[in-house]
């Protein structure tokens, strides 16, 4: 089974062609925490590609590398060896100053909790990367974003006075608000009630679907991980197993077989 | 318990070292201040006990009591050492004069000091005293002078030079016979000492025929009482034959008696910090067990009772205290050093050999920290205690700060009771109005900083406002100074208690200046002041007067003279003795009732106020108890409403003074020019005549304000400086409240530097948050400053301060300074903030 999924399109032709079309391209990828006997290989030689406009789900047991993967694809963490391209760019050996821009330029981030900053309104968060960045949102995109999310009535509302779901929708709107290159979520469904997780869901896929977003996202909950295009499966810091187009019981049945 | 608390310590490092370091400050100081005083204290003890060595025996006359100005004792004759000589038991006896002698350098600049008196005295071979020849020999007629090693060594004064040494006479050559010292001491106390034979003493001191003293020796066998006894036989009355260990101690606690309130000075500076240090030590406490909520609550899920976790917190406040307070005391000795250096820039060279530690130092420091350090915890072990364990495991969400009209209440309350009692010590006439003031002041504080927070919210705000356009740094700097008001509040109250002294002590200067301006101005009509420069008492040989009168330029010339005496009531005071007729052309004392021409020999002038306060008017008689003269009857012929110029409340005739004081030195002299004789011609004239005396200034009104300008501005730079500790140490409180708090937003700070924030971007947050903390403090602290300022001054009015001036434009660059002090404060926190790594960060509980 390739790991470049052919959907939406043909298979790259060439490698330059490749990394221009896909969001994230990632090479090798070693990250080891610690030295000597207590060294952890947390990711042991991770290659993936995700294509632009895609929804990506990262799956696997607890403690295989899923959250070290996205955050070494956001730039978040230094890599041991490999490399990671976003936009054809490679960011793995960028200076922390030029990783700092790309975090607020080219990525969103939506963690599982402690999202938001708390002295800032629910307005001024999903606003926050821009204004850090000292550029305009574009106004359009922003007012999609908020009537989506379903936040109109709460954008001056502290996060402390938000419920938990509206905060991670909070969170994901401004993940999505600077139309970044790519959106990476841990777990952003983590904290919710099923409903609450299925409306974030369905508003990701939607802005896959409707506005071509790229996002990966990592979840331990099949159901979830059945609204993305692709899941791929990591253990013990490797990438195991890849399902295009997944539903929610074929996934299940995975992750039986893999366990077993 | 005890191990969780030392677990406790041990795991918040930062924390503990930020609070220790509070506690570390103030005690530092408190413990600095009793070594320098005890040092300075300890250093006049061992220079004036050695002062009489191979002495027993002084006979001099009797005096009522000692005058701070010297010179309290009227002169014996001289025949009576011949009389002391005889008796049974004494070894050798000799004469002693002692009076104001200056050194002129080669250069021809009078050698002055940085406050200790320049003297001269009679030298005699025998008895031996403490002095004792290093190079050369004793002076020898009038042709000749010994030098202490200090001067000598310090302007190059070699045996056989030929030096000018100004006396009350006046100034004369002489050759350098001899260079002496006090055993290994080169100086007393920074004394300069010039030393003739016995003839030329009574010449150049103006005493002929007559001794200040008989220093006497007893033979061996015979002991200083059993002498005293048999040399008291000898002695007319008002002579008495003084133990002279017991003279030398009692001329130590004189000096030690004025730099007594040098002495409580340091000690209110070492309050002023340890109060500021306590808002620091207790703002931490209250950060610190505030962080550990869910630490708390953990415990007592866990099932620790309230009182458990109160005691933990509370044992941690004694370990810290007593920890902290030991590496005070021992910070203490370098403050002392710190502070002496500090002193010694400002001229105030004081004695030392070697620092001195008494235990009270290390108990009374020790004890301070320990309380202030338990006191300070005392609020947030209960609040910890009261935690709901569920309240505590939720997550905290920054709460808008609510109106609470307890603390409204209380606030004002206080803040009442303060400001009343201030204007008590102020306005009032009961108890010791500088307790009554500092209590006042101290009270105020506390009323306002319970009140703070309740709009430092707002504050911040406002504050803040204008830092948005810094962007995103800018607004969240803001937003988390307003977060938490009380935290907020708690560190500007640091400051706004340095800024606010600070505030006073300016408006009193700039107010000081203005009024001596206006005094100068509209009520002294002459056209030069003779005096000496400097802080050092001033000695004008009275020659100076006659022969400046004597020149065809000059109309008026009038000589004022100070003496001190004492009132029925014990108390002490000082009186001016001056030529009536000729002050009266040369200034305005505005005169209510009687007049200053006709006051007369034992009459008197005395101030309007205190004549109404002591209950007596023109006519009625006033008793003055002179050091020499015993006490007089003076008749009040006079009232008078401006003692700006005089400086005191009770005016004399030189005659009167002449007749009751044996000195006979001016301190000041104000000189009118002849109608029609230009004052640059006149001043010429002048100081041909002055020349002679390298130590006297001749000043017209511009330069007399000048030099006043100077007096105060030095001043009031002294004072800021002793301030500038308590600013230190509020300036340490924001770094303190800073780093706390980066340390408990570091999961907010890490989500901001991965949506994007640089690394740049979060130091300036943080930098501006202390900022507006600071400027808030400012604030607050310039607006009580100004309002003492404007209290103390119209308390002081009848002392001549008539004039309130608010020097805005100073007061406005203070705020600016805080500010920028902010900025310094965050340089620690906001690279700790930057650096913090993104990951950990985010994960961090
Ligand atoms: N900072 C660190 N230092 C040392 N080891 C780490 C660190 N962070 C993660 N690890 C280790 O790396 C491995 C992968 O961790 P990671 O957090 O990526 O797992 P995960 O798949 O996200 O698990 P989970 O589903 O529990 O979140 C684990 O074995 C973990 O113990
Ligand atoms: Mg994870």
């Amino acid at each position: 089974m390739s790991l470049i999924s052919n959907r939406p399109g043909a298979p790259a032709s060439s490698a330059q062609d490749l990394l221009s079309r896909a969001a994230v391209v990632a090479v090798d990828l070693v990250k080891i925490y610690g030295e000597g006997e207590a060294a952890v290989r947390a990711l042991d030689g991770v290659s993936l590609v995700v294509p632009k406009g895609t929804f990506t789900a990262i799956m696997g047991p607890s403690g295989s590398g899923k959250s070290t993967l996205l955050q070494c694809l956001a730039a978040l963490d230094d890599l041991t060896s490999g490399k990671v391209f976003i936009g054809g760019a490679e960011i793995s050996s960028l200076e922390e100053k030029d990783r700092t821009r790309l975090r607020r330029d080219k990525v969103g981030f939506i963690f599982q909790a402690f999202n938001l900053i708390p002295t800032l309104d629910a307005m001024e968060n999903i606003t926050l990367p821009m204004n850090l960045a000292r550029t305009s949102p574009d106004k359009k995109w922003l007012d999609y974003l908020i009537q989506t999310v379903g936040l109109k009535d709460r954008l001056h509302h502290l996060p402390g006075e938000l419920s938990g779901g509206q905060q991670q929708r909070v969170a994901a709107a401004r993940a999505l608000a600077s139309r970044p290159e790519i959106v990476f979520a841990d777990e952003p469904t983590g904290n919710l009630d099923s409903r609450r997780g299925q409306e974030l869901l369905q508003f990701l896929r939607r802005t896959v679907d409707e506005f071509n977003q790229t996002i990966v996202m990592v979840t331990h909950d099949p159901f979830a991980a059945s609204h993305a295009d692709r899941v791929i499966f990591l253990a013990d810091g490797r990438v195991v197993e890849e399902m295009v187009d997944p539903k929610a019981d074929q996934i299940l049945d995975l992750i039986k077989t893999l366990e077993s | 318990m005890w191990k969780l608390t030392i677990k406790n310590l041990k795991a918040r490092k930062l924390r503990l070292a930020m609070t220790a370091l509070a506690v570390v400050l103030g005690v530092g100081f408190v413990a600095g201040t009793f070594v320098l005083t005890d040092t300075m204290n300890s250093a006049f003890d061992n220079l004036f006990s050695d002062v009489n060595d191979g002495l027993d025996v002084i006979v001099r006359a009797e005096s009522e009591f000692e005058s701070q100005l010297g010179g309290s004792r009227q002169p014996i004759p001289e025949s009576l050492i011949e009389t002391v000589r005889q008796v049974d038991g004494v070894q050798a006896a000799a004469g002693n004069i002692q009076g104001y002698a200056q050194f002129v350098t080669k250069d021809g600049e009078a050698v002055t000091t940085g406050g200790a008196p320049t003297l001269g005295g009679a030298w005699y071979d025998e008895p031996k005293g403490s002095l004792v020849i290093r190079d050369g020999k004793a002076p020898v007629g009038p042709d000749q002078v010994m030098v202490d090693a200090a001067t000598a060594d310090a302007h190059d004064f070699k045996v056989g030079d030929r030096i000018t040494v100004i006396t009350q006479v006046a100034p004369r050559t002489f050759e350098v016979s001899g260079i002496a010292g006090f055993g290994e001491v080169d100086s007393l106390g920074g004394a300069t000492l010039a030393t003739f034979d016995l003839p030329t003493s009574q010449e150049v001191f103006n005493k002929p025929g007559v001794v200040d003293s008989i220093d006497v020796a007893a033979e061996s066998g015979v002991s200083v009482d059993e002498l005293r006894t048999r040399i008291r036989r000898v002695l007319p009355d008002g002579v008495e034959a003084a133990d002279a260990q017991a003279v030398a101690a009692e001329i130590a606690d004189t000096i030690k008696e004025a730099l007594g309130f040098f002495n409580i000075a340091l000690l209110v500076f070492a309050g002023i910090s340890l109060f500021v240090g306590a808002f620091l030590i207790f703002n931490t406490f209250s950060i610190t067990v505030a962080q550990r909520t869910r630490e708390f609550a953990l415990l007592r899920a866990l099932g620790a009772s309230g009182r458990q976790v109160t005691g933990a917190v509370f044992l941690e406040a004694i370990v810290i205290g007593i920890i902290a307070s030991a590496v005070g005391i021992a910070a203490g000795f370098g403050i002392a050093l710190v502070l002496q250096v500090l002193l010694g820039a400002f001229g105030i060279d004081l004695p030392s050999d070697g620092l001195v530690f008494l235990p009270r130092t290390g108990i009374v420091a020790a004890a301070l920290g320990i309380v202030v350090t338990l006191v300070s915890a005392i609020a947030p072990a209960r609040r910890a205690a009261k935690i709901s364990p569920m309240a505590a495991m939720r997550e905290t969400a920054p709460k808008p700060p609510r109106f609470s009209p307890r603390r409204t209440i209380a606030g004002l309350v206080v803040t009442l009771i303060g400001v009343g009692v201030l204007f008590g010590g102020l306005f009032g006439d009961f108890g010791e109005p500088a307790q009554l003031v500092g209590a006042g002041a101290f009270i105020t504080f506390m009323g306002v900083a319970v009140l703070t927070p309740l709009f430092a919210g707002p504050l911040a705000n406002l504050v803040g406002l204008p830092m948005q356009v810094m962007r995103m740094p800018g607004k969240l700097a803001r937003r988390n100074a307003a977060r938490n008001p009380k935290r907020t509040a708690a560190t500007a109250a640091a400051l706004m208690i340095g800024l606010a002294l600070v505030a006073l002590v300016t408006i009193m200067g700039s107010s000081i200046k203005a009024s001596t301006n206006k005094v100068l101005d509209e009520s002294l009509e002459a056209d030069f002041t003779v005096a000496t420069g400097g802080f050092a008492p001033s000695f004008i040989s009275p020659q100076v007067a006659v022969d400046i009168a004597a020149l065809p330029e000059v109309s008026v010339v009038a000589p004022l003279r100070l003496g001190q005496f004492r009132r029925e009531d014990k108390n002490s005071f000082f009186v001016v003795g001056t030529n009536p007729a000729t002050l009266d052309e040369v200034t305005d004392l505005d005169v209510v009732e009687g007049s200053l021409r006709s006051l007369g020999d034992n009459e008197l002038l005395l101030y309007r106020q205190t004549a109404d306060d002591l209950g007596i008017g023109l006519g009625d008689t006033f008793g003055m108890q002179f050091a020499s003269t015993g006490t007089e009857k003076l008749k009040v012929v006079g009232l008078f409403e401006n003692k700006s110029l005089v400086q005191t409340d009770y005016v004399i005739s030189l005659s009167t003074y002449e007749a009751n004081f044996p000195e006979k030195v001016d301190f000041q002299v104000f000189v009118k020019v002849k109608d029609g004789v230009s004052t640059a011609v006149a001043r010429k004239s002048i100081e041909a005549v002055m020349e002679s005396y390298p130590s006297l200034n001749l000043e017209n009104q511009a330069e007399t304000k000048e030099k006043q300008a100077d007096q105060v501005n030095q001043l009031l730079s002294l004072v800021t400086a002793m301030l500038g500790l308590a600013l230190v140490i509020a300036l340490f409180g924001i770094t303190n409240t800073l780093a706390l708090s980066v340390f408990e937003r570091t999961r907010e700070l890490g989500l901001l530097r991965a949506v994007g924030m640089s690394r740049r971007q979060t130091r300036r947050m943080v930098r501006w948050e202390a900022v507006i903390i600071s400027i808030i403090g400012a604030v607050l602290g310039l607006g009580i400053g100004v309002f003492f300022g404007w209290a103390l001054v119209k308390s002081l009015e009848s002392e001549g301060i008539s004039e309130l001036t608010i020097p805005y434009l100073q007061l406005l660059g203070y705020v600016g300074a805080a500010g920028l002090a902010g900025v310094v404060a965050a340089l620690f926190p906001a690279r700790r903030a930057a650096k913090l790594n993104v990951l950990e960060a985010i994960s961090t509980e």
